[in-house]
């Protein structure tokens, strides 16, 4: 039967790697962020070629479970790193690369064109009045951006930030597969260990939701300051 | 000091302005007339480039401009030359009233902070708002917008105030109070180029009166020689028409 006690110490041990957990997700969210910045601005500029390309990689990436880009960058990237670190002729050895850096690389290329239309939405979603009144005020285009135009958009775009951050926090259940220990592997670990499987399942499940309930709780709450009085 | 050249605008096949001249002397009011899209706020917003006219030239002051050959440089400038105030209000939404004002002035003249507070409250003291410094646009009346906006405008010291239909947009009972702060500036000595539809304040307030029709301007003259003692046919049926529709909702 169900093992009370076994499970309590489950929540206590998977404890332990949320905050690595956490920590990995914020900097994948954060490159994918930066990634997507740079992507909005070649798609909104039209770069030639990259414009074209990324087309290409957006359609590609939504079809294409996460999972498998796991498993094909787990064997394309070390056999690409010593194609270029050879002909550049640094000593590199693929068998030694961190498995978490893959996974970060992984995690936020695909991540980045969401991104990027988030942040294109909330580019879009400021006042071109304002704008305009900016422009008649004399800000020249770097300051319409920094004080009239990021200030807005990021108060629109933050919610969907928190949203895509407990897709990755769930999305990374994914690299206990690649032998990095989140709160999956945790459980897959601990679960082995005592031979209670259910009750460290259980206690991994009970774990991301609570998760993602005290995210959603924080986000809202920032969300709520950042909008303070003008909304 | 303001002076425009054959200023012309085309949108495709449309030629919306056909070749303006105007001139506005200092402390000019000059109030732009006409029927809806004739090209009033197109030419007002040309003023200051929020509209990039085809042909044309424009001298306000020191600064002389081929519009053809404008630089980003330039653009600048005469925007930091001028300011405007707009129909929808435009403040800045995350903003309270206070930091609307100081802002424009910390960012593009450089003062310091409390120059730029001290200059915004005095502006925003003569717009009626001492008591509004710390709400945010959005608790406010439309006829309260207005007048920061306003404050913003005079804030920044401008050669030139542009007013696009300032009270349009307003509640009936709001553009009195909009009017008046628009009057006090007005008799303040600032320039100003104005474009509304309120014609017997246009009559009260103006040195100079612009009937526009179609893109061109009929006729110009001082409020008198146009509501009064106009014999331009087109004028006069634009006249009539308005103060018939005006009796029409009395």
């Amino acid at each position: 039967m169900f093992d009370v006690g076994v499970f309590l110490n489950g929540i206590l041990e998977i404890l332990k790697v949320v905050p690595s957990t956490l920590l990995l997700a914020v900097i994948i969210l954060l490159l994918a962020i930066m990634l997507g910045s740079i992507i909005h601005l070649i798609v909104q500029h039209k770069v030639p070629v990259l414009s074209q390309l990324i087309v290409v990689l957006q359609s590609f990436l939504r079809g294409t479970p996460n999972v498998v880009l796991l498993y094909f960058m787990f064997a394309a990237l070390p056999e690409l790193l010593t194609i270029i670190t050879g002909s550049l002729g640094i000593p590199f050895d693929a068998n030694k690369i961190n498995p978490v850096f893959i996974v970060i690389f992984t995690f936020s290329i695909t991540l980045s064109v969401f991104q990027s239309e988030i942040i294109r939405g909330a580019i879009l979603s400021v006042d071109k009045g304002q704008i305009e009144a900016a422009h008649a005020l004399g800000y020249s285009f770097w300051q319409t951006f920094t004080k009239v135009i990021f200030p807005q958009a990021l108060i629109e775009a933050f919610p969907d930030f928190m949203n895509s951050l407990l897709l990755v926090i769930k999305g990374l259940s994914l690299a206990y597969l690649f032998t990095v220990m989140d709160i999956l592997g945790q459980a897959k670990l601990l679960g082995g260990y005592t031979q209670r499987y259910l009750e460290a399942f259980a206690a991994a499940a009970l774990i991301y939701w609570l998760l993602c309930i005290v995210l959603t709780k924080f986000a809202n709450k920032v969300e709520f300051k950042m909008r303070e009085g003008f909304h | 000091m303001l002076s425009i050249r054959d200023l012309r605008l085309s949108f495709k096949e449309n030629e919306i302005l056909k070749g303006i001249n105007i001139d506005v002397n200092k402390g000019d009011v000059v109030t732009l007339i006409g029927p809806s899209g004739t090209g009033k706020t197109t030419l007002l917003r040309c003023i200051n480039y929020l509209e990039k006219p085809t042909t044309g030239s424009i001298t306000l002051g020191d600064l002389n401009l081929n519009y053809e050959k404008i630089t980003k440089k330039e653009i600048l400038t005469l925007r930091r030359k001028t300011a405007m105030v707009f129909q929808q209000y435009n403040l800045f939404k995350n903003k309270t009233v206070i930091e609307n004002v100081m802002e424009p002035q910390m960012i593009v003249q450089k003062k310091s902070k409390i120059e730029a507070y001290e200059n915004s409250v005095e502006q925003l003291d003569k717009v009626g708002l001492i008591d509004k410094l710390e709400s945010y646009p959005s608790q406010l009346s439309g006829g309260q917008q207005q007048r920061v906006s306003i404050a913003r405008a005079l804030a920044l010291k401008p050669e030139v105030v542009l007013f696009d239909e300032p009270t349009s947009a307003l509640d009936p009972e709001l553009v009195g109070e909009v009017l008046k702060v628009i009057e006090a500036v007005a008799k303040s000595g600032m320039t100003i180029v104005l474009v509304t539809h309120e014609m017997s304040f246009a009559q009260k307030i103006s040195t100079k009166i612009v009937f526009m029709d179609k893109g061109n301007i009929v006729e110009e003259g001082p409020p008198k020689a146009i509501f009064e003692d106009s014999t331009n046919p087109r004028t006069k049926e634009f006249l009539n028409h308005f103060y018939m529709n005006k009796l029409h909702v009395v």
